[in-house]
Order: structure tokens, then C-alpha cells, then sequence
């Protein structure tokens, strides 16, 4: 872009100064990145691949490749596979699709009322669905257990709406109140993106199709619906990719309760309370696997959304 | 005609019903908060009923409550004292991470872009145990605790300041900078004097969101914690439904949360008279596609 | 594209082998943790003076009267930091990777100070320092787990058997039916919950089956233990954990498996206003199949304020402190004095629980736990983990 209609003259002189600069800027955050991030799950790859002190239980890592044992790991991956610790991850998967669906099922009409229709009250409505992000989630959750205790207003509401006559346990160990649990905490990450996705749609797209005569159901099946797809993959990746490794939620909602493990709860087992760090540090890279393609399809889709707004 | 009257009654009508939706949503959402906080309130020891109002859990209560518990208030200020510094070191490292990042072209750079992006996605237990593996194993002469704790908070939220930052800078434009070295101005006197100023806005964002993020973080802070005199507030809640424990703690989520509340409106109150020229989404579409 | 994907993935390959040479030289600029520095392989001195503090301890949650840490904190002038933690190997692996710094363990379970006296993490501890040692129960003068009673002082003592609301179940039905009790408790699904603890929860099991090698390594038995116990997930919902202290006596549970001392406890801390004890029941199997444990007292080796935890120990083991103590734990301390007897007629354990405080013949003929070596360390662990992930 030139401001005169001349040659345009760099006053710099030339592409290297330019580079090297930007890339100095860049430097501290890369390095520190290298150092607390890399290096860390490397330290995770050389502890399951490693070997155990056998006194004190503490992980021997193994730092070098060539001396990696992969023993825990296959022995993990046979469990894994066709073992208990298979239904582990089914039953995590399991409760992050449920939870999903229901954060759609409540989260998109929220967020399309409030990105297409509440013209008046959108900026307290936009304000009201920011609130949460601000209090803190295990605040939410304590609130949560607080209204579910057996003496609790749910059951006292339930039991004055004629839902229920005796007043129920919530937190005894079933996969309800786990679902329930997760959708109330990671919903709001889920409506903001999707709203401000749900914004980004072009009205005059939808105009048209109601000039030409759709219904107004009709439009948002046809138009509306596809143009907010990208945004709801979106959305749902970044809400999902976090549920996979919550292990808090569902130990804080019910007292420990076998039928409602997550992956999680089990890496966090292995690793703080055995003797055999190594195979929580193997669980760990085995859940990164699983999460690998969600991770590579958000990271391509936001990179690919950089290079067009920045072109 | 006709059909355009019941096309209108119908948007109406579906309206309607998608607005009640989402008041009863923003009641869901919230209402479990005010319980809580009311809770708080309360002056027996039950965490699911209201009997009385005080202020016991607050301090009246000599032994347990916030005012009075050192464990509580020792959290307290462990998380204000961490969210604190995070704000001032992840701030600024994202800020130049941003702007090296954008203006940096080359293969170098979409690896590093990447790199800034891979914390946002990872899941938080995995960056609880490979920092614990890390600080125990290899990084063994840092004191453990706060310093710890610090840095994975710095690690995690770094991109988050890295992603608001860069959105605003796609929709500020080169042309300011531009305009002011055309008059003159050397590269970093434009950075400084034309482009900062414009971020300020976008750079409060972010002080907000790594405060929010930090202040709510226990993944982290709990594999990192080094016993009574680290732990954080989430830390304390979540500890707490597994001992005895009693309305003190909703207490002192309450106060977290009337801490963090201020933060917010003084936070916008400077935003609002920061910003000169108008455009409100950007720190939004930064994180989404 | 394919050209910069080779040459990321040649640049990761190096890094990696980067990595690999580069880590070891890392480790040694910094401190080693556990094995050096300041260790302490012999006692401290005679005759120091207590150092300013703060004492930083590590225990279970709930394990010590807030009032007689506050007591001790008065009387000396200092300051204490109590550490919880949920396990017992949780702790060893704070301790262990230098996680957790700390001066006094405050509960060391017995299988597991073999492998802290191993591993260099306790100090030997100075004898002139307790003057009230005399008080603790000849017993543990010279138990299995540290002969000479060299590392260790006893803390507490309790024994492992079914905590029960005696309002919903007839405690004679408990009787009769033994271990039973807790698989045929259909009738409270929801309600019943087990140890968080894999030695314990397989060990009643075994001892329901009959077998009373609690520290077999056998593993046909520990399956046919595992099998057992993943039954009670769809049989009565069984709940896992270590509250049973609060949840009896508020109701929330019907049925426990727990610790003698957590219905001495509840009935002291945790009952609702205005509910009788009457309403707590426990029962425990025959001497010769009784469970008996104890937790102990210790001093980290590079612990900052050694005479302080030396001085905090011998508080403990006063008479008068130890019985202030119990009053809020429920946990029996392994004191002469308080036997059966004086505590009831004290009136710190209602009559109706008599059956929670052992007897010296429940500490002489009772069954111990003992520490298993790694690989019967990962056996437990890895039929826990297949319990505990939902069968």
C-alpha cells in the first residue's frame, strides 16, 4: 500500500535488519515457550519411557532415546486396548459427547438469540455470558454441589414442582450428575466463540433468502445453519479438548465413585498416589494421541484464519 | 402480503421462545453463584441450607473464618500474589511475541506461530504433570511453590495474550506505522509512540484474561503446590469438599470473586477512556475461527 | 509443503537427541533433591534450643486438634504449617522428589517407613528430647517396622472393620452377617462406601473369603479379591473414600468400611445437633482376623527445625495434650493410659462404640499390613486401577 503514488522506498533498506528484528521481539516468548512447554513434555516422554527407583518410587527418566524401555507402555496400551483401561477411555469419551451435545443443545439457541436477534439487550445480554468466565469454575462447581447436597434446593424445588416425592441423592456416583456437571462448567466456553461466529454471518445472505421467499425456518436450515458450521467445529473443539482431561468435575461432584472415572482421575492416580509414575506419564502421551487429531484440525483451521484476516 | 404478516408473527413468535431460552440460560448460569454467595452468608455451619444472615464466615468466627484462618487468607494471597505477577510477565512477552510474530515472515515463524498455539489446546492435565515432571527432574534448583507455580501460570496463559494481541494487530493495520516513519519516525519510535498506544486496549484485555486465568487455574497449582503455605484458593474449595468443611470457603470464593469483579470494572472503566477509535469484537474473534 | 515437512521432522529428531544430551547437563547445575545437601544420617544433638520456625508438618486431613497445634504454637512462641495430603504414598512421592519440604511426618504408615528409613528421607531421632516417652504403650517399644524404635514415634492406633448407622441396620444382623454386610446392602445403594486405599479394600475381600495372608502376592488370590470387590459397583453403587468420619453421622452413608476411630470421631465432631450417639454402630472380625495398624511419628532429614519437631513429638506424647488430641481425632493415641476403660469412663467414647477402641489382645494377635517391594507395590496398584477405572 503507497501513500504517494511514487516508487514506494524502504526506508530500511532491505528484507534482513527487518526479519532478525521481528524475530528478536518474538524470541523471549518462543524461548520460554521451549523451555516450559517442550522441554516439559519431553521430561513427560523420558519418565514413561524411563525406569522407577525401587525404594523411594520416585521416576528414574530415562533423557537419552536410544535407552527408552518401552515395557510400561505396551503393558499400558495392552490394558488400553481390549482391557479396563479401554472402558475408561469410552466412558470419557462417552461423557464429553454427552456433555457436548448438550452444551449445543443449550449453547446454540443462546448464542444465535444474542449474535441475531436481541438488538436491545445484547450488550447485558453479551455481559451476563462473560460473567462466568470471571468466576472462578470451581466456584461454579461448589455452588453447584451446594444446591445438589441431599438438603438442597434442587431436590427441594424438584419435590415442589411434583418431579420427584422423596428427595434424591445427586451425589452418590452417577454419570447424570457428572454430565450435568460438565456441561454447567464448560458451557459459557462454548457460547462466546460460537457467538461471536454466529455475528460474523453476513445478514444480507439471510435477506436474500427470505426475499426469495424461504421461510423463516427454511433460512436457517438452508443458509444460516451451513454458514455457522465452521464456527460451531470450531467452537465444539475447544470446548471438548479441555473436557478430555478434567478429572476434577467428577471427583468433586461425587465422592469417588468407580462408575464415573475418567481418564484423568486415573492419570492422576499413577502419578501421585503409586508407586509407578511411569505409566500415569504413559497414560499421559497415550490421551495426547487420542487428542492429536482434534489438536491438528483446530490448530490448521486457526492458522488458515490468521493467513486470510492478515492478508 | 398475508404471507409477509405471518412470516413477521412467526419471527416474532420463534423469538419469543429463543429469548426465554436465554434468560432461563443466563438464570442457570448464574443463580447457582448468588446461592452460594448467599451461603456464605449464612450462620450455621450447613453448606446447602440458609438459616440466618452474618458475618461469621467472614470474620466473626474466631477460628475458621476467612479473616481468621490463616489457611484461608495465606490462599488468598497466594492466588492475588500470583495473578499479579503473571499479569506483568506474561503480559509482555505476549505483546512482543505478537508483534515479532505477525510481522516475522518465514517458515522460522509459522513454526513458532504453531508452537504459541499448542498450549491453547492441550489439555491442562498434561501441562500439570509435565511441569511437575519438569521441576522435580530436571529444572530442580528453583524454589518450589510460588516461583513454580509462577511459571507454569506464565506458560499457560502467554498464548491467550498472544492471540488477543495479534487479533487487534490485523485489525489495526500497518497504515498508522506506516504513516508515522513516512514523517520520519524511526521503526521503534513507531512501534512506541503509534502502535502501543493503539494496543492499549487490546493490552488491558489481556492483563484481564491472565489475571481471570490464573486467579481460576488448580490444574497446575495443585501439581505444583509444595504444601499449606502454597495452595491457592482453588485449591482450598476443591480440598474442601472432600474434609469437613463449612461456609468459610464459600466465603472465600466470595471475596475471589468480588475481587475479581472489581478488577473487571476498573479494568473497562480505563478501556472505555482508552479507546479512541471504536471496534469491539476483536479480542473475541482472535480465539475462534 | 513436503520439503518443510521433512525438515521438521529432521529438526524435531534433532532436537530431540539435543534434548536427550542436554537434560543430564541441566540436572547438574541444579540442587539434588532428595539424596544430599543437608541429610541428616545421625541424631541431632543433646540440649539444643528450638529454632524460630515456622514447623512445617505434613498429615492427613483432619488428623490433629486444630486447639492443641494452636496450644503448641502459644507455648513456644512459633508458628505451625500443616501440609495434608490424601495417601500415604502421596506422601512418600511429595517427599520423595522434593515436592513437599517439611519437618515433622506427622503419620507415617508402617508399611511404608521401611522405605523412608531406606531411602535416607528420616533422621534417627535424640531420645533426650522426649521426656515423655514413657507413656507409650510397651507395644511399640520395638515394633516390626523400625526395630529399636530408632526413626518412629507411635501416633495413633486403630483397626480396620464396618461403620454402620445402628438406626437403619440392626447391629445384630452387622454381627451375624460379618464382611458380608457390605455385599448384601442392596437395600442402601448409594450408601455404602469402601476404603480409598487398595491394601485395605482388597484386604477385606480376602479376609471375607477367608484367607488370612493379608500380605500375599499370590495373584489368583489378589484377582479372586478384585473380582469381589468390582461386584459391590453394581451391587450397592459403592462409593470410594476416606470420609466416613463425616458421612455416618451425617447420614450420607449407611454402611462403611473405616477405620474404628472414624466412628469415635463422628460421634465426638459430626453428629447433627441434637442426634444421640445411639445412632453409630461398629463392628470389626475376631482378634486373629482384626486388622490393627498404626501410624507414626518421624522427623524429615533435611528438616530446617529439627529440635522444634523433636519438641512437637514429645507435646504429642504428653498425657493430658494426647488426651485433648483424641477428643477431636477419635483416633486412639498409643498411650498406656488411655485404654478402653479410662476413655469411656471419661466419656469420650460412648459405651454403645467400645468396639472402636482395640484391646492388647487385638494388638497382640491382630493382623498386620507389610511392606510388599515394588512388584507387590504394582500388583495392588494395577488390580486397584482396574477396580477403581469401573471394572
Amino acid at each position: 500500500m503507497s501513500s504517494t503514488g511514487a516508487v514506494q522506498i524502504d526506508p530500511t533498506g532491505g528484507r534482513p535488519p527487518r526479519t532478525t528484528t521481528w524475530a528478536g521481539f518474538a524470541l523471549p516468548g518462543v524461548g520460554w515457550l521451549i523451555a516450559f512447554f517442550v522441554v516439559p513434555v519431553y521430561a513427560v516422554m523420558a519418565v514413561a519411557f524411563g525406569s522407577v527407583d525401587p525404594i523411594l518410587r520416585t521416576p528414574q527418566p530415562a533423557w537419552n532415546p536410544l535407552a527408552w524401555d518401552f515395557s510400561a507402555m505396551r503393558s499400558l496400551l495392552d490394558r488400553v486396548f481390549g482391557g479396563d483401561l479401554g472402558k475408561v477411555f469410552v466412558r470419557t469419551f462417552a461423557f464429553v459427547f454427552l456433555a457436548l451435545a448438550g452444551c449445543i443443545a443449550i449453547g446454540y439457541p443462546v448464542a444465535y438469540f444474542v449474535a441475531r436477534k436481541a438488538a436491545r439487550s445484547r450488550g447485558m445480554l453479551l455481559a451476563l455470558l462473560v460473567l462466568p468466565f470471571w468466576i472462578s469454575y470451581l466456584m461454579r462447581m461448589l455452588a453447584w454441589t451446594n444446591l445438589l447436597q441431599q438438603d438442597g434446593y434442587v431436590n427441594q424445588v424438584l419435590q415442589w414442582l411434583q418431579v420427584m416425592d422423596a428427595p434424591r441423592n445427586w451425589l452418590d456416583g452417577d454419570w447424570p450428575t457428572v454430565v450435568i456437571g460438565l456441561v454447567y462448567g464448560y458451557v459459557p466456553f462454548f457460547i462466546l466463540p460460537l457467538y461471536a461466529a454466529l455475528e460474523r454471518i453476513d445478514g444480507r445472505l439471510i435477506e436474500a433468502g427470505r426475499d426469495l421467499g424461504a421461510s423463516a425456518f427454511r433460512t436457517f436450515v438452508h443458509i444460516t445453519l451451513p454458514l455457522s458450521v465452521p464456527g460451531l467445529l470450531a467452537a465444539s473443539v475447544i470446548t471438548i479438548l479441555p473436557m478430555f482431561g478434567d478429572y476434577y468435575t467428577n471427583s468433586y461432584l461425587t465422592s469417588g465413585s468407580p462408575r464415573t472415572e475418567m481418564v484423568g482421575n486415573q492419570i492422576e492416580f499413577f502419578l501421585r498416589g503409586s508407586s509407578q509414575p511411569q505409566t500415569g506419564a504413559s497414560l499421559v502421551l497415550v490421551l495426547m494421541v487420542f487428542l492429536f487429531a482434534l489438536m491438528v484440525y483446530y490448530l490448521r483451521t486457526t492458522m488458515k484464519a490468521q493467513r486470510e484476516s492478515e492478508r | 402480503m398475508t404471507s409477509r404478516r405471518r412470516l413477521f408473527r412467526n419471527r416474532h413468535g420463534r423469538a419469543r421462545w429463543l429469548a426465554l431460552i436465554t434468560w432461563l440460560y443466563v438464570m442457570w448460569s448464574l443463580l447457582p453463584v448468588l446461592v452460594a454467595v448467599r451461603i456464605s452468608l449464612n450462620s450455621g455451619k450447613s453448606r446447602s441450607t440458609f438459616q440466618a444472615p452474618s458475618f461469621r464466615w467472614y470474620w466473626g468466627d474466631p477460628t475458621s473464618s476467612v479473616w481468621h484462618d490463616d489457611s484461608l487468607h495465606s490462599a488468598l494471597w497466594n492466588t492475588l500474589r500470583l495473578a499479579g505477577l503473571c499479569m506483568v510477565i506474561a503480559t509482555p512477552l505476549g505483546v512482543a511475541m505478537a508483534i515479532g510474530l505477525q510481522r516475522w515472515r518465514g517458515r522460522l515463524s509459522r513454526g513458532a506461530n504453531t508452537l504459541m498455539l499448542v498450549p491453547i489446546v492441550t489439555p491442562e492435565i498434561v501441562f500439570g504433570v509435565a511441569l511437575f515432571i519438569v521441576f522435580t527432574q530436571v529444572y530442580t534448583g528453583l524454589p518450589g511453590g510460588l516461583t513454580t507455580q509462577l511459571l507454569g501460570h506464565v506458560t499457560f496463559t502467554m498464548s491467550f495474550v498472544v492471540v488477543i494481541i495479534r487479533g487487534r494487530l490485523t485489525a489495526i493495520g500497518s497504515q498508522f506505522e506506516e504513516a508515522a516513519r513516512d514523517l520520519g519516525a524511526s521503526r521503534f519510535q513507531a512501534l512506541r509512540l503509534v502502535l502501543l498506544p493503539m494496543l492499549g486496549p487490546a493490552i488491558f484485555a489481556s492483563l484481564m484474561v491472565v489475571f481471570a486465568t490464573s486467579v481460576d487455574d488448580f490444574v497446575i497449582s495443585s501439581f505444583l503446590s509444595t504444601g499449606a503455605s502454597t495452595e491457592t484458593v482453588p485449591i482450598k474449595i476443591y480440598s474442601g469438599a472432600r474434609a469437613g468443611s463449612t461456609p468459610a470457603l464459600n466465603a472465600l470464593a466470595t471475596v475471589m470473586l468480588l475481587v475479581t469483579l472489581l478488577a473487571v470494572v476498573f479494568a473497562s472503566l480505563v478501556m472505555r477512556r482508552m479507546r479512541a477509535h471504536g471496534d469491539t469484537s476483536a479480542s473475541l474473534s482472535g480465539i475462534t475461527v | 509443503m513436503r520439503t518443510s515437512r521433512r525438515q521438521f521432522l529432521a529438526r524435531s529428531a534433532q532436537l530431540g537427541v539435543l534434548l536427550g544430551a542436554g537434560i543430564p547437563l541441566l540436572n547438574a547445575c541444579g540442587s539434588d533433591d532428595a539424596a544430599s545437601g543437608s541429610q541428616r544420617t545421625e541424631p541431632i544433638a543433646d540440649g539444643l534450643e528450638p529454632e524460630k520456625g515456622p514447623l512445617r508438618i505434613i498429615n492427613y486431613a483432619d488428623y490433629v486438634n486444630p486447639d492443641v497445634v494452636a496450644d503448641f504454637e502459644n507455648k513456644y512462641g512459633v508458628k505451625v504449617e500443616i501440609s495434608t495430603i490424601d495417601t500415604d504414598t502421596e506422601a512418600v512421592a511429595k517427599l520423595a522428589s522434593g515436592a513437599l519440604k517439611v519437618d515433622v511426618h506427622h503419620s507415617m504408615s508402617s508399611t511404608s517407613i521401611g522405605n523412608l528409613i531406606q531411602g535416607g528421607l528420616i533422621q534417627p531421632l535424640n531420645g533426650t528430647y522426649f521426656t515423655n516417652r514413657g507413656n507409650v504403650l510397651a507395644a511399640f517399644d520395638d515394633p516390626w517396622y523400625d526395630p529399636g524404635a530408632v526413626y518412629s514415634v507411635p501416633y495413633t492406633f486403630f483397626g480396620t472393620g464396618i461403620g454402620y448407622r445402628a438406626d437403619r441396620i440392626d447391629p445384630a444382623e452387622v454381627e451375624a452377617q460379618g464382611w458380608d454386610t457390605v455385599w448384601n446392602a442392596t437395600a442402601f445403594k448409594g450408601q455404602v462406601s469402601i476404603l480409598d486405599d487398595e491394601r485395605e479394600a482388597f484386604t477385606m475381600a480376602m479376609l471375607r473369603a477367608g484367607v488370612t495372608d493379608i500380605n500375599t502376592l499370590d495373584q489368583a488370590i489378589i484377582d479372586q479379591a478384585l473380582a469381589d470387590v468390582i461386584e459391590l459397583i453394581d451391587l450397592v453403587n459403592v462409593k470410594v473414600n476416606i470420609e466416613g468420619y463425616k458421612d455416618i453421622p451425617e447420614g450420607t452413608t449407611t454402611i462403611a468400611h473405616t477405620w474404628s476411630a472414624d466412628l469415635i470421631a463422628g460421634a465426638a465432631s459430626y453428629l447433627p445437633e441434637g442426634t444421640s450417639t445411639d445412632v453409630l454402630g461398629f463392628w470389626h472380625p475376631p482378634s486373629e482376623q482384626y486388622v490393627v495398624n498404626n501410624d507414626s511419628m518421624g522427623v524429615l532429614a533435611n528438616a530446617e527445625n529439627p529440635v522444634l519437631a523433636h519438641l512437637y513429638i514429645d507435646y504429642l506424647l504428653d498425657n493430658a495434650v494426647a488426651e485433648k488430641n483424641f477428643s477431636w481425632v477419635g483416633y486412639l493415641p498409643a498411650l498406656t493410659k488411655l485404654d478402653a476403660d479410662f476413655v469411656i469412663g471419661a466419656g469420650y467414647v460412648p459405651e454403645n462404640l467400645r468396639s472402636c477402641v482395640p484391646t492388647n489382645d487385638d494388638i497382640g494377635n491382630g493382623l498386620k499390613f507389610k511392606a510388599l517391594g515394588p512388584e507387590g507395590d504394582a500388583q495392588y496398584e494395577a488390580a486397584w486401577s482396574k477396580f477403581t477405572a469401573g471394572g
